[in-house]
This record gives structure tokens, C-alpha cells and sequence, in this order.
């Protein structure tokens, strides 16, 4: 059917950025479809610069109030390697802890607040409330106890102020990890809920697929799911690059319709994210993890963006479940208090972790005092950004002939379903008194 | 156990007079002492972890910057249902919020307090630097007489 269409959803308010969604068609022909990127740049990499190798991570964790924690650690490790300072297994565990809290917290709140209202055909989680308040109470109750572990090892819920270069400032003592034991626990009941309602809705997820490349760490030794340790790897790559040589992987370039560069390895774009881990180490998830996974079809070489939040919810489970063992572990051992000394000296070096939105990289250089001369952040979701285009030069003509406003929510969706990061720099009040 | 009255100042303190509830939440910590059943928190930028913040209390006040069509500086005291959001969200990512919808969600699952009261200051300035305008600094006795006298209510 020759049609017309403008869908224009234009969000360029007064401070935050975000994507705008273009689409021009005129008599069927598809004249324009460009994801846009208008967020003003924030220069973190020229605030560093000048400041001890030992505030990095206090200024860096800004950059987002939803992955605080994987800024700073990706931070830290970066700093750790550009000085050669090794870490206690002890330290490595309480974060990896610690990084499994904010997989927690920014998983289900994206499932829970974003995606589900979309599955449900509700315009936002308030009428969600209405509708399903079992499901969105046991979103609060799994985001409040995620948040409570951030407290418990970061020492807050965002911004953590008990990591150090070197080891932590804190331990969390073994009292308080028996009692995150107990309720990580108690929590699984709150995760099968939330995957059975997303599952009863699953048919809503649209069915849209277009191979392309997934970017993730991967780790070898010992095999494990990652968010922390292991080199790069891709589903067209056969191998492992070092994460030093992440500019290798990410070829950042300057596009004409974002303010945000945009990145490419092998094809065109490249995808990261919960479904780039999946798609690369899904075999290594904990078992109910792969049990989630099975019941809503997903299987490793999925190329349907959509189910990137199908993936979230697996990982969930992956990270509560790990955890438990993880505790377990430390418990047997016992926490011991360390002693940390770092002296300063030049070097040059990257970090990388995953974030709950994608691969991170982090890449310092400091003087022999310890002053930082140099800084390269890439962000995940700047990662994305290509293939979002990509998807959307897919999908569009796959939609075209559908009303507009149900093309508009679907492009949506493609966007929301990438749970890109852009700026979180202010939430202030926006507010007209009624007369 | 919760203390029955919590005092939430948000804002980000990088972003000029948007930092001005951080601000004076860390003036009202500083005497806390006289105020045994209140809680002062910090909340940033936290987005949904407000929600967490208010439940169970039986009063939430919150300090924040306001765009309100008002003069740089001024204060106003008003509760949700005096007002209506006019931000634009575009619902792509967890990294935007807005107070007046989480209170609703709140609302809706009866997890918000009984009495809720939002201090909106109206910024001259927000852009990325560090410090409040003159405007809101020298105002800042004044915002505090106000909001303790709430607590006193």
C-alpha cells in the first residue's frame, strides 16, 4: 500500500539529550529513517586530566547515576593496570559483588519500568501499577534489596566510595554477608515472578531479526559468564583481543547525525549488551539462568534486538545466582583485613568491564608523580548507536504499511530495547502550578 | 526503623543551581542532631530510588530545583497535586526521571506518605560547573528558615 509517513519523535529538552527518531516516506517510498544523537558532550576525559591517579574514579563514576559502579571499576582496573598493582582475590571477589549488584538493579528497573509497560500495552509503569501491582511490587522489592547490596559493598547505592586502586576501603563483615546470603535467596521467588509475567506478555515482543556482529568480554580462564575479567571477542571473530588494544575493536568515527561517536568492527555496526554476552558465552550461564532462557526460546546466534531485554532477564538470575556461591566462597574463607600501599609511577593502560548496557572501556595515561596526562572513555551505548541505525533501515520497511503511531511505538521499543545511557546529569522539576 | 519524617534533597551538584537540594540538605545534616525523627538524605540524581527513600514514612519533603516560571531565587512550597509536570520524557532510558511520576507510581502501589511537600527553588543557572549563582547563594538562611519551619509543623 502506497502511504505517506512522518514519524518525528523530537526530544531535545532543555538539558538531558536524547535520540530523536526520524522517518520520512512519501507514496511508500522510504525518503528517511535516521536515529539521531543529540546530546551535548560532558568532557569527563578532559576532567581528569591533571588529577591524581587516586580521584579517577570519584570524578569518573559521574558519568552515569544508573552504572556508577561499572564507570568506577573499569576505572580502577585501568588505573591498576597503568601502575602494575595487583589485587588480592579477596578484593577481586567483593567487587565482582559489588559490579553484580548494578547488573541487578539496572536489569530489572529496565525490564520492570520500561520494557514491561510496552509488552503490556500500557504507556508507562504507573497504569502498570494499576494493572499487575503483584509484578511491579516485586520489581521494587528485587531493585530495593539490588540497591541495598550496592550499599552493603560500595558503600552507597551510586557513586561507590569503598573502592581504591590498589584493594577497597571497606569489607563488608561476614555477618552482613550472611544476611545478603539469606535474602539473595529469598529473592528468587521475586525474579520467577517478574520472568512469568514478561513470559505471559512474550508474544508482544516483535519478531524482527538482522544478523550482525556481538561484542563482549569473554573469559577462558577459568571459563566463566563475564562482566569483569577476559579479553574481547565477537560472534565474527574467532579469538580474543587484548583489552588494551580496544581501539582496535571499537574504530570510533564521527557521523553527521549524532554528537556521540559511533563505533565498527567487522560489518557496518556492532551490537553489545546482555545479548552480545548471551550470544558469546551463553553456555557458561548459571542454571537457572539457562532454565529462563529456554523457557522463552532464546538460543545463542539470536540476532532479534528484542530479545536483548529477554537476555537482561536471564542475566538477572545469572547474577543473583553466581552471587550465592560467590558469598559462599568468601564465607569459607573468611574476610580478612588488607593492607594496601600504591606508589605512583608512569604508565599507560586500559580497563574494561561490562556494563549492564554493554562492553566499557576505560584507557588512562599518568605522568611518574601519578597525574593523569591522558583519558579515552567509549561507552556502550555509543557502541550501539550504528546498529540502531542499522535495525532501523531494516525494520522500517518491515513496518511501513502500519499505522503510524504503531510504527512510532515500535521504533520505540528497537530504542528502548538497547536500554541505551544518555545523560543523567540532572532530573530537576519541570512544573506549571494548576490554576 | 525508618524515622517517620524524611527530607530528600536532589539534585547534581556538577550542574550549577540543579545541585541546590544537594546543597542545602547538607546544611540541614549538619544540625541533625535537632531533629531526631528525620531523616536528611542525600538522593543525587537517583531517579526511581526515591521510591525506596519515602516508603514506609509517614512524611516526605523534598528540595529540588524547580523550573516554575518564577524569579531566579525564589522559593515555593507546594504539594504534587498543586502542580502538573510539564518535562518531556522520551521513556528510551532509565536516565531521566521525574519526581511528580514516581510519586504517582508510589501513589498507586499506596507505598507514598500521607503528607508529601516539594521546596522547588528556581534556578538562574544550570549548565555544567560547579557552585551555586550569587542569587541562590545569598538566599540560602532563608531557604533553610523556611524548610525548618515545615519540619516544626
Amino acid at each position: 500500500m502506497a502511504k505517506t509517513v512522518n514519524v518525528n519523535v523530537h526530544h531535545v529538552t532543555r538539558i538531558e539529550g536524547h535520540g530523536n527518531i526520524v522517518v520520512n516516506a512519501t507514496d511508500g517510498q522510504i525518503e528517511k529513517v535516521e536515529w539521531q544523537v543529540p546530546e551535548a558532550p560532558r568532557f569527563f576525559e578532559a576532567m581528569v586530566r591533571g588529577r591524581s591517579y587516586e580521584d579517577i574514579q570519584t570524578i569518573v563514576s559521574r558519568i552515569c547515576g544508573i552504572c556508577s559502579i561499572t564507570h568506577s571499576l573499569a576505572s580502577t582496573k585501568a588505573v591498576e593496570n597503568a601502575l602494575g598493582i595487583e589485587v588480592s582475590e579477596q578484593t577481586d571477589k567483593v567487587r565482582i559483588l559489588m559490579h553484580y549488584s548494578e547488573q541487578l538493579q539496572s536489569h530489572v528497573l529496565h525490564v520492570g519500568y520500561l520494557v514491561s509497560p510496552d509488552l503490556f500495552g500500557l504507556p508507562s509503569v504507573v497504569p502498570l501499577a494499576a494493572k499487575a501491582p503483584d509484578v511491579v511490587k516485586a520489581v521494587i522489592r528485587l531493585h530495593r534489596l539490588a540497591n541495598e547490596w550496592s550499599d552493603l559493598i560500595a558503600g552507597r547505592t551510586t557513586h561507590p566510595v569503598t573502592l581504591k586502586p590498589g584493594g577497597m576501603t571497606k569489607f563488608p563483615t561476614e555477618k552482613q554477608l550472611r544476611e545478603l546470603l539469606e535474602r539473595l535467596k529469598n529473592c528468587v521467588g521475586d525474579l520467577t515472578a517478574v520472568a512469568e509475567a514478561v513470559l505471559s506478555v512474550a508474544g508482544n515482543i516483535p519478531d524482527f531479526t538482522r544478523e550482525t556482529e556481538y561484542v563482549s568480554l569473554q573469559q577462558d580462564n577459568p571459563p566463566t559468564y563475564t562482566f569483569y575479567h577476559g579479553d574481547i571477542t565477537s560472534t565474527d571473530y574467532d579469538g580474543t583481543i587484548p583489552v588494551n588494544d580496544w581501539k582496535t575493536v571499537a574504530n570510533e568515527y564521527v557521523s553527521d547525525q549524532s554528537t556521540a561517536k559511533w563505533t565498527k568492527w567487522h560489518r557496518s555496526s556492532y551490537t553489545v549488551g546482555a545479548l552480545a554476552r548471551f550470544n558469546n558465552n551463553g553456555q557458561l550461564l548459571s542454571p537457572m539462568a539457562k532454565d529462563v532462557a529456554q523457557t522463552f526460546g532464546l538460543e545463542m546466534g539470536c540476532c532479534n534486538p528484542f530479545m536483548n531485554n529477554v537476555a537482561q532477564l536471564v542475566e538477572a538470575v545469572h547474577v543473583v545466582e553466581t552471587s550465592i556461591q560467590m558469598i559462599d566462597e568468601l564465607l569459607t574463607k573468611g574476610i580478612k583485613d588488607e593492607k594496601v600501599k600504591v606508589s605512583p609511577k608512569a604508565g599507560k593502560a586500559s580497563g574494561c568491564v561490562e556494563a549492564p548496557r554493554g562492553i566499557l572501556f576505560h584507557e588512562y595515561e599518568f605522568d611518574r608523580k601519578g597525574h593523569c596526562v591522558g583519558a579515552d572513555i567509549c561507552i556502550p551505548t555509543n557502541q550501539n548507536h550504528a546498529a540502531i541505525q542499522d535495525d532501523f533501515e531494516k525494520f522500517v520497511p518491515e513496518i511501513i504499511d502500519e499505522a503510524e503511531d504503531a510504527i512510532r511505538l515500535k521504533m520505540e521499543m528497537l530504542v528502548r530495547s538497547y536500554d541505551p545511557c544518555v545523560s543523567c546529569s540532572t532530573h530537576m522539576l519541570d512544573v506549571q502550578f494548576v490554576k | 526503623m525508618k524515622k517517620p519524617t524524611v527530607v530528600l534533597g536532589l539534585g547534581n551538584p556538577l550542574m550549577a543551581d540543579e545541585g541546590i537540594g544537594v546543597h542545602l540538605i547538607e546544611r540541614l545534616a549538619r544540625s541533625a542532631e535537632r531533629w531526631p525523627d528525620v531523616d536528611f538524605v542525600d538522593a543525587g540524581t537517583g531517579g526511581m530510588t526515591v521510591l525506596h527513600l519515602i516508603e514506609g514514612r509517614r512524611r516526605a519533603l523534598f528540595i529540588d530545583c524547580a523550573f516554575m516560571g518564577q524569579e531566579p531565587g525564589a522559593i515555593r512550597r507546594f504539594t504534587p497535586d498543586e502542580v502538573r509536570s510539564t518535562k518531556v520524557l522520551a521513556h528510551q532510558s532509565l536516565h531521566e526521571a521525574d519526581l511528580l511520576r514516581i510519586l504517582a507510581l508510589a501513589e498507586e502501589l499506596g507505598q507514598c506518605p500521607e503528607r508529601v511537600v516539594i521546596f522547588g527553588i528556581e534556578p538562574q543557572v544550570v549548565e555544567p560547573r560547579q557552585g551555586l549563582s550569587a542569587v541562590l547563594l545569598e538566599q540560602t538562611e532563608h531557604y533553610l528558615s523556611e524548610i525548618r519551619s515545615e519540619l516544626t509543623c
